[in-house]
């Protein structure tokens, strides 16, 4: 059941166009005026702006860019992922914060969320730059009943919903450089490092952190070859609370359809959106370094790589991404 | 940009020196190697070697660097379980390349500690040890790529 708050932003963000009275609302939620009223002037104080006009009523004109744990849950229709969010406006990590509560006992679904991480980490605690509110930079649990072989295919899951996001948001189509990272015309805009911890035949907890480079309008010069934001590819701004809404739902839906059809959707979506598929690369795996064609990803989620007509499959290796190979 | 590989060769080299930092600068990029000198600790044996400080040579400061490798030859080898690997990846010993190894040789560990990490896809599976007991063998190397049960530590539980 949805808080009257949730209630109330629903309504006004429906009949955005129109002024409503503060009776219209009272009557659609049954509420007192002076209940309305009240929620209205919290509205107000978390950022939400209002055009009021005497004998016409309310009318909603933004949603804040502020982020809260309020504004994150507000609207938010998921059944289990971001029912419990926590939300920062600076932190080390998220990634680390998010691992603490799973082993503290963490639901299922936890999400963390910063505005800005002083020590944001890809893989091998490499640096993340996310100190500064321009991007996504959030974590969350898992607890999935699934054999810890699998659970790779997760990272590659939360690849394939993190495009689909892109592009139900900004109509830009992404690529994934394989296994997981998300490309625009080449430019890392995000990435996703997933940890896990458990035994031979059981997981206890996956967290999935991300880093995503949303608004951000230039990068330091270091940068700029190698990242770009959404919007500097589209020189539009995105509603943080509302990407994030909409990665969360969308992921929530995903993952139930994985857990219980398994890896087959994940993988055929993949493919669309893969990087270099077909194309020539060099790779490296243990010491050898070989060149071959991309050839896709396996029900396993490993790389396909043809070399002289026989296929290597790639769990974990160097793959030389932007060298042109002929 | 440094390939990992050469990072790889990098810090090789480096545990195989006498160095025990190594900074290289190349166009904005940095890497910092690092090592930690142990020292053995000896306490009532008379006959020790003092330790040679060698001179310092310019600017490399060398440090002599003690193996602990003959203490370690006294434990057995012989162990009655083996942590093996849950699928198929890269074994890892510590969780970034400055990270001190999560266990060595000789170490306690309980079923909870971790061990090590195999990435696969990505994905940086932090393994358990899922027995009480000592690590006696690590049975296979840093980097490399291991397969679906393959035994990875040698632990005595007894």
């Amino acid at each position: 059941m949805a808080s009257t708050r949730e209630q109330l932003i629903t309504l006004l963000s429906s009949k955005s166009n129109t002024f409503v009275s503060g009776q219209w609302i009272s009557e659609q939620l049954n509420l007192s005026r002076t209940a309305v009223w009240k929620q209205i002037k919290q509205l107000k104080s978390d950022g939400y702006v209002f055009e009021a006009v005497p004998n016409k009523g309310y009318r909603l004109v933004t949603i804040p860019d502020k982020v809260s744990e309020n504004t994150l849950v507000w609207g938010l229709e998921t059944k289990w992922l971001g029912r419990e969010v926590e939300h920062y406006s600076s932190l080390d990590s998220t990634q680390t914060l998010a691992k603490k509560r799973a082993l503290e006992d963490g639901h299922h679904g936890l999400v963390v969320v910063a505005d800005k991480q002083n020590k944001g980490k890809g893989r091998l605690n490499r640096y993340w730059e996310s100190d500064h509110d321009q991007g996504v930079w959030m974590s969350f649990v898992l607890k999935p009943d699934l054999e810890p072989s699998h659970a790779p295919q997760l990272t590659l899951l939360t690849a394939v919903v993190l495009a689909e996001t892109i592009e139900s948001i900004s109509n830009v189509t992404p690529q994934i450089k394989w296994p997981n990272d998300l490309l625009l015309d080449g430019k890392k805009v995000a990435g996703i490092l997933t940890e896990m911890q458990g035994e031979q035949d059981q997981i206890h907890f996956v967290v999935i952190g991300l880093g995503l480079n949303l608004n951000q309008k230039n990068f330091s010069k270091q940068l700029s070859e190698i990242a770009t934001s959404l919007c500097q590819h589209t020189t539009h701004s995105y509603d943080k609370n509302a990407f994030i809404q909409a990665f969360l739902t969308h992921f929530e839906q995903a993952y139930d359809v994985f857990i219980q059809h398994g890896f087959d959707q994940v993988r055929n979506k993949w493919l669309t959106y893969g990087f270099r598929l077909n194309e020539t690369v060099s790779y490296q795996v243990g010491k050898k370094a070989k060149t071959g064609q991309i050839r896709g990803i396996t029900d396993q989620g490993a790389l396909i790589i043809e070399n002289d007509q026989k296929q290597e499959y790639i769990y974990s290796g160097e793959i030389d991404w932007f060298k042109e190979d002929k | 940009m440094l390939k990992i590989d050469e990072i790889k060769e990098l810090i090789q080299a480096l545990d195989e020196s006498s160095l025990t930092e190594f900074t290289y600068e190349f166009d904005n990029e940095k890497i910092a190697l690092k090592k930690e000198v142990q020292y053995k600790e000896v306490q009532s044996a008379p006959a020790v070697s003092p330790v040679l400080e060698p001179k310092v040579t310019e600017s490399t400061k060398v440090e002599t660097h003690i193996q602990e490798e003959s203490t370690q030859s006294e434990a057995q080898p012989e162990y009655d379980y083996e942590i093996t690997s849950p699928m198929v990846g890269t074994f890892y010993l510590s969780s970034s390349p400055e990270a001190d190894p999560y266990v060595e040789k000789g170490d306690k560990v309980s079923s909870q500690s971790v061990v090590c990490i195999i990435e696969a896809m990505k994905l940086f599976n932090e393994i358990e040890a899922e027995v009480d007991g000592e690590i006696v063998e690590i049975l296979a190397e840093h980097g490399e790529l291991v397969e679906y049960g393959q035994p990875l530590f040698g632990v005595k539980t007894k």
